[in-house]
């Protein structure tokens, strides 16, 4: 490539080509996460939809949770249900098709939904703040969550805490056949 | 005329009357039903204080200038207030010493009569309870505690009615003189309440002095007559009257209680209770006079065929009932109650030997006593023949003085019809009293066997001379109640000096003659040597069936309970009970059972579909927001 | 491309295709994918007022961060879940779990 190129392609348009890729890839995503039978396509369905939304994250201003969406959303949570995934459901096993009046009923609840907060959203006048400050740096986030947002963040992490002891009990205590055995 | 406090020896008196037959009853029911002899002694203390007080009031007030009124307030609501407390004036207190002394006497008779009978506790407890609701209706001093205290009397009487309540017959009749009764105090309650309404204020003072003044005379007369309801169930007249021959199962000396002081004259006592009340509406005195007329006619025509004893009694209080209403009707004050008094005295005190005839012999039947050798009974034989004399109007014992002053009362009167029917009632009393005397005396010669047995011959002679003994006291009243008919006329008549009932030398003369006619009749019938003993009736089976069945009114009434209450009210009420009450309910309850059977689709365990709904509702109610 | 709308639309199109799989997969292991789909879409949906409205950028991050500690926790639950379901009823398919069927 020669720099003359690169004087005639825009920042605008690469960052609208950007743009277009992670929208495509997100919704692309969604898609495969939802309406493929085969529970591992829509693992990966979901992964690349995460990347997506960590994209637009970029996009939006925060590279940290970008960083922080996809450690956490691909490198635990795919993770975890691939894990359940081979811990339960038999991927030999064919799976009925969908009851068709269900299908159809799906479909038109989440139109409606989608109609209705479009409403929302195209009525709303949103008003910026009369004050803003730019200042997007990680370290004030840092500073926010041990100061302001203290016993959020200590909730959450009492919240993690439980919820992983839970899950250990949960699977190991219930399922093991201890609890009562229903056909 | 303002009434005046009691001092503290009066108020002393008075509550301890009120308050000791309530004290005993409650102690006897409660804890010591099971020890007769206990039980008998507080009840009879209990009862012998009261008639020393009463007593004592009575003579400490002769000629008292005002009465005493003490009141304590039960509640007040907007202008009307019910308050509880005593009225002593003339009439009360009279009333009171009638109902204290029958009462004690009474109770020293059941000692005899009672004795042995396993229930003996209870009988007395009940009795307490009726001596102490008839005080305390007695006493009242207004509408209201009158009222409570007149349907305590009722429930009383229920009681002692059925004592016997294993006996089918017993249970019927008090059912029956409860239901009978209740009828009428239904309308004592309306006129209450209308009285309530329109006067604000029940006392029996305001209500003598000012209902007049303040009521429309359309609305006096309907007030009236719908408290005179009240007076035609308790004192059993016309229409209502046969509850009270029914009213003969329960022990005879409840029956004498109830008959001469008690319950049946606790009607009577209440019309001439509010006498200026009455006065104040014609027509509702002359429909008094009228009820008191047919009363009395129907119930001697009854009275004339029957073999029980007690049944006889009970038809002729019924007809000297009437007569004392017939008085009260005519506008005679003192007369009507006059007249209670010395019935109290001689009705009471044939019921009592009665009651020793039944219990020696054991039947109700006065012509198989008579075979079974009633005349050996010496005393109750006198006592009984006194009192039958004094019932029929014979000089010089108590009722001759009463009747004459009911009949100077009716000959006032511009119709001379009523004087007729008094005359006629006067006629019949003497002859059915004196065909049961004759009966009585002279045993039918062409007897069976004596009968002997089934009663309580062989009893011991205290149970005897127990029984006797209030015979003779209420004998010497019944001789010598009479001449005391002056000084009580003056004492009753307190407000209105010099107001003398107009006396006709006539009178007495025409009435000696009437009676001694209808003696005469049942002498020749009953009572001569080799008489047939069979009234005259018995020539005219019709009528002597009709007299018999008692005019046909029970059957009347069985025919509106059997065709309006049962056959019309009841279906209609059970129809209504099944199709719209229990259809209702059944249709509710299926409705509930069928929608739960609906939104259990909704419980489909299928959570999606929970999903579904929830998210469904909200997007519906966000679009519901936003397009409104 | 820099305007709110713009990206509230994607935040709600990303939810309702989230919905969508929560209302038809069969497999609970499907709709625990759905939810975070939605979940994501709640994270977009912040950063982009974080992004054109809010006064300070920093509140929305952290709220963002919270969401995802929320979805790890629930996934953390809802595997385990679906874990002991599928030990019980031999099956992740939410239509035959139907104990609570009135």
């Amino acid at each position: 490539m020669t720099p003359v190129m690169w004087e005639y392609v825009r920042p605008e348009a690469v960052a609208w080509a950007a743009f277009i890729f992670l929208v495509g890839i997100t919704f692309a995503g969604a898609l495969i996460a939802v309406l493929p039978r085969n529970i591992i396509y829509n693992v990966f369905g979901l992964a690349t939809c995460i990347l997506g939304v960590a994209g637009l994250f970029i996009f939006l201003g925060s590279e940290f949770l970008a960083m922080m969406e996809i450690l956490i959303y691909i490198g635990a949570i795919s993770v975890a249900i691939v894990f359940a995934i081979m811990l339960s459901q038999p991927l030999h096993l064919t799976i009925p098709p969908t009851w068709r009046p269900k299908l159809y009923l799906s479909f038109a609840v989440s139109a409606a939904v989608f109609v209705s907060f479009s409403i929302i959203v195209v009525r709303t006048p949103w008003e910026e703040a009369l004050l803003r400050s730019d200042d997007w740096t990680v370290l004030r986030l840092g500073r926010l969550l041990l100061t302001r947002y203290e016993l959020l963040f200590e909730l959450i992490s009492l919240t993690l805490l439980v919820a992983i002891i839970g899950a250990i009990i949960t699977a190991a205590a219930l399922g093991s056949g201890r609890g009562k055995e229903v056909k | 005329m303002t009434p005046a406090a009691p001092n503290d020896y009066v108020l002393g008196l008075a509550l301890l009357t009120m308050g000791l037959p309530l004290l005993a009853f409650f102690l006897v029911f409660f804890l010591t039903r099971r020890s007769v002899g206990l039980s008998c002694f507080i009840s009879l203390a209990c009862s012998a204080v009261p008639l020393l007080c009463a007593w004592s009031l009575l003579l400490g007030h002769w000629r008292m200038p005002v009465p005493l009124l003490w009141e304590v307030v039960w509640m007040s609501s907007g202008g009307a207030t019910a308050t509880f407390g005593f009225l002593l004036d003339p009439l009360s207190l009279l009333m009171l010493t009638i109902v204290t002394s029958i009462s004690f006497l009474v109770q020293v008779y059941s000692l005899g009569y009672m004795a042995g009978d396993p229930g003996k506790g209870k009988y007395y407890a009940f009795l307490s309870l009726f001596a102490w609701s008839m005080i305390s209706l007695v006493v009242a001093s207004g509408l209201l505690q009158l009222y409570i205290f007149w349907e305590l009397v009722g429930l009383s009487s229920y009681l002692l009615i059925g004592f016997w309540h294993h006996k089918f017959s017993a249970s019927e009749a008090g059912k029956k003189a409860f239901v009978m009764t209740r009828l009428g105090d239904l309308g004592f309650f309306l006129g209450i309440i209308v009285i309530l309404l329109h006067l604000g204020d029940l006392s029996i003072l305001g209500l003598n002095q000012n209902a007049a003044l303040k009521l429309g005379p359309g609305l006096l007369t309907a007030s009236a007559l719908l408290i005179f309801c009240g007076v035609v169930g308790k004192s059993a007249q016309f229409p209502l009257l046969t509850w009270l021959p029914d009213a003969m199962e329960g022990p005879t000396p409840v029956s004498a209680l109830l008959h001469s002081a008690t319950m049946v004259a606790a009607g009577v006592y209440l019309v001439s209770r509010i006498f200026p009340f009455y006065q104040a509406s014609p027509e509702a005195l002359a429909v008094v006079l009228a009820i008191g007329a047919v009363t009395m006619l129907l119930s001697s025509t009854m009275a004339m065929v029957a073999r029980d004893i007690k049944q006889v009694w009970a038809y002729s209080t019924v007809s000297q009932l009437g007569f004392m209403l017939m008085g009260l009707g005519a506008g005679g004050y003192f007369a009507g109650v006059f007249h209670l008094t010395t019935h109290a005295a001689f009705k009471a005190l044939l019921f009592l030997c009665s009651g020793v005839f039944i219990h020696h012999f054991g039947t109700n039947d006065f012509f198989v006593m008579s075979r079974s050798g009633a005349r050996g009974l010496k005393a109750p034989m006198i006592c009984l023949s006194v009192a039958g004399a004094a019932l029929s109007g014979v000089w010089p014992l108590a009722g001759f003085f009463s009747k004459e002053s009911v009949m100077g009362v009716l000959a006032g009167l511009s119709n001379p019809l009523w004087l007729v029917v008094g005359l006629l009632g006067a006629a019949m009393t003497a002859y059915y009293t004196f065909r049961l005397l004759f009966v009585m005396w002279r045993p039918c010669e062409s007897a069976e066997d004596p009968l002997h047995g089934g009663g309580h011959g062989e009893h011991a002679a205290w149970a005897y001379w127990v029984m006797v003994l209030p015979l003779i006291a209420l004998a010497v009243f019944t001789v010598f109640l009479g001449w005391g008919g002056r000084g009580l006329e003056a004492f009753l008549r307190w407000h209105q000096e010099g107001v003398a009932e107009a006396h006709h030398g006539w009178l007495v003369w025409a009435s000696v003659l009437v009676v001694a006619s209808g003696v005469g009749l049942a002498w020749l019938e009953f009572g001569r040597a080799g008489a047939a003993q069979a009234g005259f009736l018995s020539h005219l089976p019709a009528l002597e069936r009709l007299f018999a069945r008692r005019w046909y009114l029970d059957d009347l009434y069985r025919l509106l309970l059997d065709y309006v209450v049962y056959g019309f009210f009841s279906r209609l009420f059970t129809i209504n009970d099944r199709r719209v009450v229990d259809g209702g309910i059944d249709g509710f309850c299926r409705g509930t059972a069928g929608a739960g059977w609906l939104l259990s689709f909704l419980q489909s365990g299928l959570l999606q579909f929970n999903l579904f709904s929830m998210v469904l509702v909200i997007a519906l109610v966000g679009l519901y927001f936003l397009l409104v | 491309m820099n305007s709110l709308n713009t990206y509230l639309f994607m935040a709600l199109l990303l939810f309702c295709i989230g919905l969508l799989g929560l209302l038809k997969r069969r497999s609970l292991i499907g709709m625990l994918i759905s939810v975070e789909l939605m979940l994501n879409a709640a994270g977009l949906n912040f950063m982009a007022f974080n992004r054109f409205l809010a006064p300070d950028p920093a509140v929305g991050q952290v709220m963002v961060l919270f969401i995802m500690g929320i979805a790890a926790a629930e996934a953390a639950i809802a595997l385990s879940l679906i874990l002991a379901l599928f030990r019980k009823i031999r099956s992740v398919n939410v239509e035959q779990a139907r104990q609570l069927k009135g």
